[in-house]
């Protein structure tokens, strides 16, 4: 098989070629590393390749397989790494002219679990400055070019991550989720992308974030692959205590069974309000296809949604507390669309504060009464297909909204309510739209039951419409 | 809900905030306008009652902890 046929294989598809010796980890690490210097001036998915390093670890591995130490499906297979995840003793930007020689002395304890898995670190991705925002248009380190379409955004903040699983260069790279940040670029590139609970995996190691509703998670071309990563990155950690000390299931002992006489929920309100005719009709598709599939569906309410913009209050205040000594310090370093958000937070006041986490609280409340009723809810991921890297603005439902910078948020309104609620969320592609954007559906699930929402994820990934598509730009020689 | 813009910069000022200028506080604006418009939704909404945050429990989802 060819590199570029071995490089568009799944995790689960290349992982028994690994084991049996069929496929060399070193020989595919060279050609992932190929694929990466190639693609890099078209997408400027990365911010550091970590050439020597990646040959070095394909190395071990190949002779650790050669001996018989099979570490699991991970072994050998190149990844990339969100850089606002700390890699010691390799530069960790965070997307920032502030933290541009900034040298972890540790892994991130996620990165430490991949290498245990036998991963190999490729490099480490570009992203939104500071993770902060939904477009990934770096002011330091160029934007990221989506790759069906490249003068549009890959979605952030992990865009990266999002261009390069979806071209082939990674099998799968970790990104970040506080309002969206792994589910957007999983759509806007054709990707699956996991939000997993909260407390499920460890966020040490993660830096610059909100301490209220960070999430590490895999960004894959399948749902069994998001269900290997999981897999490897779950658990808790006493060194982190917003894990929590829970059995990590067998994931991927959930996946294929049918989905006969499951439940699911159709929001009546808020998640199908100023959402983009194509992302509607095909999300519609969606729910038309796993209705066929067995699935029942059940109208369900969440009025509190009503209010999900004061969740904003919170994350405006974290953010200008997260940002108070690189702001103090650096001020003039900052791009625009970052700093004026950021000093925005200042203003907000201790009684808006709580009226957020109360608000947090009643849409939590919400959120859990709905899913007794039904095993999983459907919405769009996001209201738009990936909108232009030059927009400052999208027209929905008549009005201009800011895609960018202060006063934005339109493009996480379906994702970033999950990350308060800490529920998991996973987007599976369901179409494109007229221009070849991709679409993608979200399925929310309760809170430490990823296993249903990878069985209902992948039993609808089997018939979507986006099965077998690659961007053109993948095949670039 | 109107506040000037003096108030606002003053209020950072002493409360040992970020000084702003004026074409500053300009392009914040949109953020703060935002928030000033979620909290008017939250206006006619009673949180008094709402129960303390807790952590999310292990069995709300399918695999309890014993």
């Amino acid at each position: 098989m060819a590199n570029q046929d071995l490089l568009k294989l799944t995790i689960s598809e290349i992982a028994p070629m690994i084991r049996t010796g069929e496929v060399s980890p070193v020989k595919l690490t060279e050609a992932a590393l190929a694929k990466a210097d190639r693609l890099q001036p078209t997408l400027n998915s990365f911010i550091t390749i970590l050439r020597d390093q990646a040959m070095d670890q394909a190395r071990e591995q190949e002779v650790a397989i050669a001996r018989g130490e099979y570490l699991g499906p991970l072994q050998g297979i190149p990844i990339g790494i969100k850089d606002n995840i700390a890699t010691g003793g390799i530069r960790t930007t965070v997307g920032t002219k502030v933290l541009s020689d900034n040298v972890p002395e540790e892994d991130a304890e996620v990165v430490r679990r991949c290498k245990e898995a036998g991963a190999i670190i490729l490099g480490k991705e570009n992203l939104e400055e500071f993770a902060a925002g939904a477009t990934s248009n770096n002011p330091h380190y160029g934007p990221v070019h989506n790759p069906w379409a490249l003068e549009h955004i890959p979605g952030g903040s992990s865009g990266g991550g999002g261009a390069n699983v979806a071209t082939g260069v990674t099998f799968a790279s970790l990104g970040t989720d506080l309002g969206g940040s792994v589910r957007l670029p999983g759509t806007f590139c054709g990707v699956v992308g996991l939000k997993q609970t909260y407390g499920r995996v460890s966020q040490r190691g993660l830096l610059v974030t909100s301490f209220n509703g960070d999430h590490i998670g895999p960004m894959t071309r399948s749902v069994s692959d998001s269900a290997l990563v999981l897999q490897a990155l779950a658990g808790y950690d006493p060194l982190d205590p917003s894990t929590v000390p829970v059995p990590v299931p067998d994931y991927s002992a959930a996946l294929e069974r049918n989905l006969q006489g499951m439940k699911m929920g159709i929001p009546s309100n808020y998640f199908f309000e100023m959402v983009d005719s194509e992302v509607e009709s095909a999300v519609r598709l969606a729910i038309e296809a796993l209705q066929e599939l067995g699935v029942e569906t059940r109208e369900v309410s969440l009025p509190s949604m009503e209010y999900s913009g004061a969740l904003r209050f919170a994350s405006m205040s974290d953010s200008v507390v997260t940002h108070e000594p690189y702001i103090q310090a650096n001020r003039e370093d900052y791009g625009p669309d970052t700093l004026y958000r950021t000093l925005a937070g200042q203003f907000v006041l201790g009684r808006d504060y709580s009226k957020a986490l109360k608000v947090q609280r009643i849409i939590q409340e919400e959120h859990a009464r709905v899913l007794q009723e039904v095993d999983f809810l459907v919405t769009p991921t996001a209201p738009v297909p990936a909108p232009r890297i030059d927009a400052k603005y999208i027209t929905l439902d008549g009005a201009e909204h800011r895609v960018r910078g202060p006063g934005s948020g339109i493009i996480s309104r379906f994702t970033s309510p999950e990350n308060a609620t800490g529920l998991p969320a996973i987007t599976v592609p369901c179409g494109f739209s007229k221009m070849g954007l991709p679409i993608g559906v979200q399925f929310i699930g309760r809170a430490f039951d990823e296993s249903t929402l990878f069985r209902v994820a992948q039993g609808y990934e089997a018939v979507s419409p986006s099965r077998g598509r690659w961007p053109a730009v993948a095949n670039q020689e | 809900m109107a506040i000037s813009k003096d108030t606002l910069k003053a209020m950072i000022r002493d409360f040992h905030g970020f000084e702003l200028s004026d074409s500053e506080m300009d392009l914040i604006a949109p953020e703060l306008d935002a928030y000033l418009s979620e909290l008017e939704k939250l206006r006619e909404l009673d949180l008094s009652k709402v129960m303390s945050s807790r952590l999310i429990k292990a069995d709300e989802g399918g695999q309890a902890d014993g």
